[in-house]
């Protein structure tokens, strides 16, 4: 069956069975290219769909998906949402729905003949190599991804749309005397023209390399200046205590605090689903409400969660229109492109300089918000970087660490998370405390 | 799932694409996952994930494709895009034209359920799940409690040109409760989730009120855990789920994925002494029922025991397909991938340190300060500089020998191969706990473990 066949014959089923019906249809082709010495050592191109649903019955809400697009499975899907429907002891409804209409916010943009996507990855990769100081490339690759997303439900949500982007990633491992340091930088981009290897390569082996060479660093409260990457990382984990479904869940600590100074001043954070050219702009979220930006704080004063419409009607806020689904999953909230608004008041003075923090998934706890991370970074004095420091930790509350900014610099860059675009410009932290030597 | 014939049709094809090696892997997977919350059922979704992957080999460059549409003209169309990809499309080689016989391999049963998942409804999995969530209010401070089943029923089916055709069913399921206290502003976790390759005797196995009981009072001694210390200490690594830290600072280290780039630290070094000679490092695909075990691994050659190391003597590695060509290595049947959207690569199935000698008492005695690590979280690794972190998800204070207060927030953070040599006893009371491991080729199910162990010095991240 075809997408638009299959979408059909769910819906009529539904109506058959006295089913409310929502069917999310995703389909994703991805190619990806990995260079190692000069060849290429992976090709990688692929298709992957499938529909997910959601039902209502007798009030209430039930979950299921299929990839295999036959009568049998579809019909399989249909009955295991039913049961979970009529399981589940919680009430809701589908939302009314609107024509959306089809979108393409892709355009030309992975448009190329292949052998120039090649040449881009075997770039990257001779690039990365071309330093004494590089004892191995771990990886050094071409990815597109192409997205189709439908949605309709017997409600009367109908709309499509296509996106998708292209990227260069690399992994190395740098050496300089006894000291090694293993690098990586994923950069996408929604056209492949803007794609440049040669200076991501130059770029990423500058990143690693002053990294070697590091000095323990002592146990202690310092001043610390996060670079993009390392604020985007803990904007990802606080985007959880965002989520006006963990908050309707008890799962965030920013619950009863709308209107509060949550944050220091200089923090005015914003989700915008419609920026042009924005790495995950979408004309519509996972259950078809239409895209429109959401001032979540304004200097360091919290206004909103981000909503889809069961969190919105149970916390009595406005709907936000970021209702999440992956169809294998249920419905969630997400952020589409969140950033941190730069400011332009930052000056290196003495502290640490962070540039990335690790294992982000065991060490900070997106319910408390508590964190002790692993990090990597620099010593800064006198204005500028001494010289690198490794082994330590840092940790905090990320509330406490919101508070605690005293600069936003103007170097917005955006990084793709595993569910959001997330962007940030150098932030300075009056003090964290460190955990080293 | 797929007709030998057509299998055959597309391997040939490959074949004379002038492919030196070719195969399909195909997975049908059905998944529920059932979320409890404040006494009734929140979210239920129910799935079927169908798809194939064709991979082929032109000396060391690896091509490979996936689809969803396992028809015959889907499966052709895919395996046509690849070779034009590699640009090896029109050339007709001479190897298509003879016969593929399989060896058909039957699958033992060695983890089949004892209570198939078909053989309950859903209003009894409901049940177990709600009596997890009662199991968890012990106290008034548990403010939320949330509990999940994961049941996962696995098909596949590999087969290439060598005549490897294997297939097996996998079932795999797993109960998971998150408690959260609070008492004020302030809010802590804790979390249990067992899991193993069974039915639903896991509820036998692992009584649902106890697990959410775990949970609880984990999330309520963290409540009134002041923060860690910070600085650099000896510390006592509890078992079973302890032992990712040596999944992550040692395990990862020993794949052909880092090891065949010379981008792990520990390549190039079978025969030498890595670890202090308290460390026997294991890796066991056959562990019965085990949540990282299965008969067969992803690329369809059966599952084995690899010891790693052997009284702090590095032995082997663990060894794809892939990484067998590039490093000689024999396969240890450790090519692993999350379904069909992954080509494999080799992979930890069930990785632990071996029990030693002693009593666990024997580990704490000497200590005059240090931290007692019981449950950990997760954690993450740099194979090219043995860079690992992670994260204390329960500890204690040790003074004098005794444990005393509970701390949260600590994190340890070192080089792996410097703490290898810094185990310093290790205690005879090894369990394994389940886990999903992220990596190249995707998440997969596997265990950690070890017996309780104790580590001269780690640098513990807590408040300065």
């Amino acid at each position: 069956m075809t997408l638009e066949e299959a979408k059909r014959y769910v819906l009529r089923r539904a109506r058959e069975l006295g089913l409310e019906a929502e069917v999310l249809f995703q389909e994703e082709r991805e190619l990806s290219l990995r260079a190692r010495n000069g060849a290429l050592e992976e090709i990688k191109e692929a298709r992957q769909g499938g529909l997910g649903l959601r039902v209502v019955a007798e009030g209430r809400v039930g979950y299921a998906y299929t990839e295999e697009l036959s009568p049998a499975a579809l019909d399989w899907a249909l009955a295991e949402a039913r049961e979970n429907a009529l399981l589940s002891g919680k009430m809701g409804s589908l939302p009314e729905g609107q024509p959306l209409g089809a979108h393409d916010l892709l355009g030309e943009g992975l448009s190329a003949p292949l052998e120039a996507k090649k040449a881009a990855a075997l770039a990257l990769e001779a690039g990365l190599r071309e330093d004494p100081r590089t004892r191995a490339v771990m990886m050094a690759t071409y990815t597109e991804r192409e997205v189709r997303v439908s949605l309709a439900s017997t409600r009367g949500a109908e709309g499509a749309f296509r996106t998708g982007l292209t990227a260069l990633g690399g992994s190395l491992v740098m050496g300089e005397g006894g000291s090694l340091k293993q690098g990586w930088d994923f950069l996408p981009a929604k056209e492949f023209h803007t794609l440049e290897p040669g200076r991501t390569a130059l770029e990423l082996r500058e990143k690693t390399a002053r990294l070697l060479g590091a000095k323990p660093l002592r146990t202690g409260r310092y001043r610390a200046y996060l670079e993009p990457r390392a604020m985007a990382s803990l904007l990802m984990v606080f985007a959880q205590a965002l989520s006006g479904k963990n908050a309707m869940e008890g799962k965030s600590r920013l619950l009863g605090r709308l209107g509060e100074q949550v944050a220091s001043r200089l923090i005015t954070l914003i989700d915008d689903p419609t920026l042009e050219r924005g790495l995950l702009s979408r004309p519509f979220d996972a259950e078809g409400t239409p895209a429109r930006p959401t001032l979540v704080i304004e200097e360091g004063v919290f206004r909103t969660f981000l909503h889809n419409t069961e969190s919105a009607r149970a916390l009595g806020q406005a709907n936000t229109g970021h209702a999440f689904r992956r169809y294998q999953g249920t419905l969630d909230v997400a952020p589409s492109n969140l950033y941190l608004r730069p400011v332009g008041n930052l000056r290196l003075e003495e502290g640490v300089l962070l540039t990335e923090f690790m294992g982000l998934h065991a060490g900070a706890n997106p319910v408390s918000l508590d964190f002790s991370l692993q990090a990597l970074g620099l010593w800064v004095a006198e204005g500028k970087v001494q010289y690198a420091v490794e082994n330590f930790a840092v940790s905090g509350n990320l509330l406490d660490l919101l508070q605690a900014v005293e600069a936003v610099g103007d170097d917005l860059t955006w990084h793709l998370m595993p569910a959001a675009a997330i962007g940030s410009p150098t932030v300075a932290v009056a003090e964290l405390s460190f955990a080293g030597a | 799932m797929l007709q030998a014939e057509l299998v055959e049709a597309v391997l040939r094809r490959a074949l004379e694409g002038g492919a030196d090696f070719a195969e399909v892997y195909a997975e049908r997977s059905k998944r529920r996952r059932m979320k409890v919350r404040q006494g009734r059922l929140e979210e239920a979704v129910s799935g079927l994930d169908y798809g194939a992957g064709i991979r082929l080999f032109f000396g060391l460059e690896v091509v490979y494709a996936y689809t969803n549409d396992l028809t015959r003209e889907g499966l052709l169309e895919a395996l046509e895009t690849l070779l034009r990809a590699k640009g090896a499309l029109g050339r007709v080689d001479e190897r298509g034209r003879g016969g593929l016989d399989f060896r058909k391999r039957l699958p033992q049963g060695l983890h089949t359920p004892k209570v198939p998942l078909e053989g309950k409804d859903k209003r009894f999995r409901l049940e177990r799940l709600l009596e997890a969530e009662a199991g968890a209010r012990l106290a008034p401070e548990i403010k939320e409690v949330e509990a999940s089943l994961m049941e996962w029923t696995q098909e596949v089916l590999v087969a290439n040109t060598e005549g490897t055709w294997a297939e097996e069913e996998r079932v795999r399921t797993r109960l998971y409760v998150l408690a959260v206290a609070q008492d004020g502003a302030e809010v802590q976790t804790g979390y249990a989730a067992p899991g193993k390759s069974v039915g639903l005797e896991l509820f036998d196995l692992y009584p649902p009120a106890e697990v959410g009981a775990k949970a609880a009072r984990q999330a309520l001694t963290n409540l009134r855990a002041k923060p860690a210390p910070a600085g650099t200490f000896p510390v006592v690594v509890g078992n079973a789920f302890g032992g990712v830290i040596f999944h992550e600072a040692l395990g990862h280290l020993l794949e052909t994925t880092s090891v065949a780039k010379k981008a792990s630290v520990l390549a190039d070094r079978l025969g030498e002494e890595v670890a202090s000679p308290a460390v026997t490092y294991v890796d066991d695909g056959t562990l019965p029922h085990a949540w990282g075990s299965s008969e067969i691994d992803d690329e369809g050659r059966p599952t084995e025991r690899t010891v790693l190391i052997e009284k702090g003597v590095l032995k082997a590695y663990m060894v794809d397909r892939l990484g067998h060509l590039l490093t000689g290595y024999p396969m240890t049947g450790s090519g692993r991938r999350q379904d069909y959207t992954y080509a494999p690569t080799s992979r930890m199935r069930n990785t632990f340190i071996a029990p030693g000698d002693l009593e666990v008492e024997d580990l704490f005695a000497g200590i005059e300060f240090g931290l007692y690590a019981k449950e950990m979280g997760g954690g993450q690794v740099k194979p090219g500089s043995g860079e690992y972190n992670f994260a204390v998800q329960e500890g204690y204070i040790i003074r004098k020998g005794r444990l005393e207060e509970p701390v949260r927030g600590a994190m340890l953070v070192g080089k792996g191969p410097d703490t290898l040599r810094k185990v310093v006893a290790v205690a005879k009371d090894w369990e394994n706990a389940p886990g999903m491991c992220g990596s190249l080729s995707g998440a997969v199910p596997v265990e950690v473990g070890q017996p309780h162990v104790l580590v001269s010095e780690i640098v513990v991240g807590g408040r300065a």
